[in-house]
């Protein structure tokens, strides 16, 4: 400010530390202290080409003070007008700040998680996290719903694959069972005729040696039986 | 009928009220022709300018705070302005660089409808290089102190106080001329 600078210019300054154009500036704003003063005057006796200034400037202040201003010629006002007109929507000022507005807003909605939702004609406004209690229940409800429902619909699928599979399983076990006894019996049967066919066979040898015994002692003693053996 | 402050006419020229910008503009558009007056020393350039500055002052309403005084902001865009103004004229010409005149230019001071003194301190003035020219022009016809000049101009109030006392120098040997 003016007076501080003065006062900094007469409390640090001595008399003969002001130059010509501190004091000059501090005479030309009506600044000078009283000790400034002194200084100023005795400048001027001093100092011819100063005081030449001083004078100079009082010449100059009268002289624009007299000065007589001169009329505007006339001149197109409103072409300085006509450069601001009405700007467009998209020109409008406040764009580029609502712009970074609805931006931020954005960001903020994104953060804080906000969900603005209507339910039966009425509009709820909630931050995720900060749901009310009725909320959770009745969420927490419906998802419970949705679990038993999935849990009842597997385990009904699960019951009747169990069942398919089971039926499946016994189905082959008896037919496995089934024929497997067959085959069994089967093969005790021929073995059975094995044996007997075997036995047959044993027997039929067995009749051909006693035939054959029988036929050598034929042969050996022949009268023994064409005598009267027989008859005995 | 209460005038409406600079505040209303603002916010109803942003609504898009275009009477109301007008009358914002009828309010400072003799401070802003006569700065470019003794900116650019001619008519038309004063007039370009003043079309620029308001046009820039429009465009850029929207971001006016309220923020200290609306001439105030209004002159600091005025400065910017002029600077450019002063770039597209004169691309070779630095801020600190005196001024080559052309006679043509002294003359056209002549030929605009003011008077005598007018003539001399805007014939003085166009021989100042810009940047001393500018704080000239904030400091004795803006009325403005070394503190605002700084703000406006984005230098130091040293620098403003320096370009001041240098402006001074060359405006003394100017009018000691002229009043020859």
């Amino acid at each position: 400010m003016p007076k501080h600078e003065s006062q900094l210019y007469g409390a640090t300054m001595d008399k003969s530390d002001l130059s010509n154009e501190q004091l000059f500036g501090l005479w030309a704003e009506q600044q000078l202290n009283e000790q400034q003063r002194d200084v100023f005057e005795q400048r001027c006796l001093d100092d011819q080409a100063f005081a030449k200034q001083v004078e100079t400037f009082n010449m100059f202040s009268m002289q624009s003070e007299h000065y007589q201003s001169d009329e505007v010629p006339s001149w197109d006002r409103a072409s300085t007008f006509e450069t601001s007109e009405k700007a467009h929507w998209w020109q409008w000022q406040g764009l580029p700040s609502l712009s970074f507005a609805t931006s931020m807003l954005a960001i903020v909605m994104v953060l804080t998680g906000l969900q603005v939702r209507t339910d039966d004609g009425a509009m709820t406004i909630s931050f995720a996290g900060k749901r009310s209690e009725q909320e959770i229940d009745k969420l927490v409800d419906v998802k419970l719903a949705e679990f038993q429902k999935t849990q009842q619909l597997a385990l009904t699928n699960y019951t009747q694959t169990m069942q398919q599979q089971q039926m499946n399983t016994s189905t082959q076990l008896t037919q496995y069972l089934l024929g497997a006894s067959r085959k069994e019996r089967r093969e005790d049967f021929a073995e059975l005729i094995k044996y007997v066919n075997e036995q047959r066979g044993d027997d039929q040898l067995f009749y051909v040696r006693q035939l054959n015994q029988l036929q050598q002692d034929i042969y050996a003693k022949p009268d023994l039986l064409g005598t009267g053996n027989i008859n005995e | 009928m209460f005038e409406k402050t600079d505040e209303q006419l603002i916010a109803k020229a942003l609504q898009g009220n275009k009477q109301a910008w007008l009358n914002l503009l009828k309010r400072y558009e003799k401070q802003i022709y006569n700065y470019g007056m003794r900116m650019t020393g001619k008519n038309e350039d004063a007039l370009d300018l003043m079309q620029e500055v308001f046009i820039s002052v429009f465009r850029n309403l929207s971001t006016f705070r309220n923020e200290g005084s609306f001439k105030s902001w209004m002159f600091r865009i005025a400065h910017f302005r002029c600077i450019e103004f002063y770039r597209r004229k004169k691309p070779m010409q630095g801020l600190d660089d005196t001024p080559e005149i052309e006679s043509a230019e002294i003359s056209a001071a002549d030929s605009i409808h003011t008077g005598q003194e007018n003539k001399q301190l805007i014939s003085a003035m166009q021989q100042l290089p810009l940047a001393q020219k500018a704080v000239v022009e904030l400091k004795f016809f803006g009325q403005f102190t070394f503190d605002e000049i700084s703000e406006q101009t984005g230098i130091s109030a040293n620098t403003a106080k320096s370009r001041l006392y240098g402006a001074l120098e060359k405006l003394k040997i100017l009018m000691e001329v002229d009043y020859a």
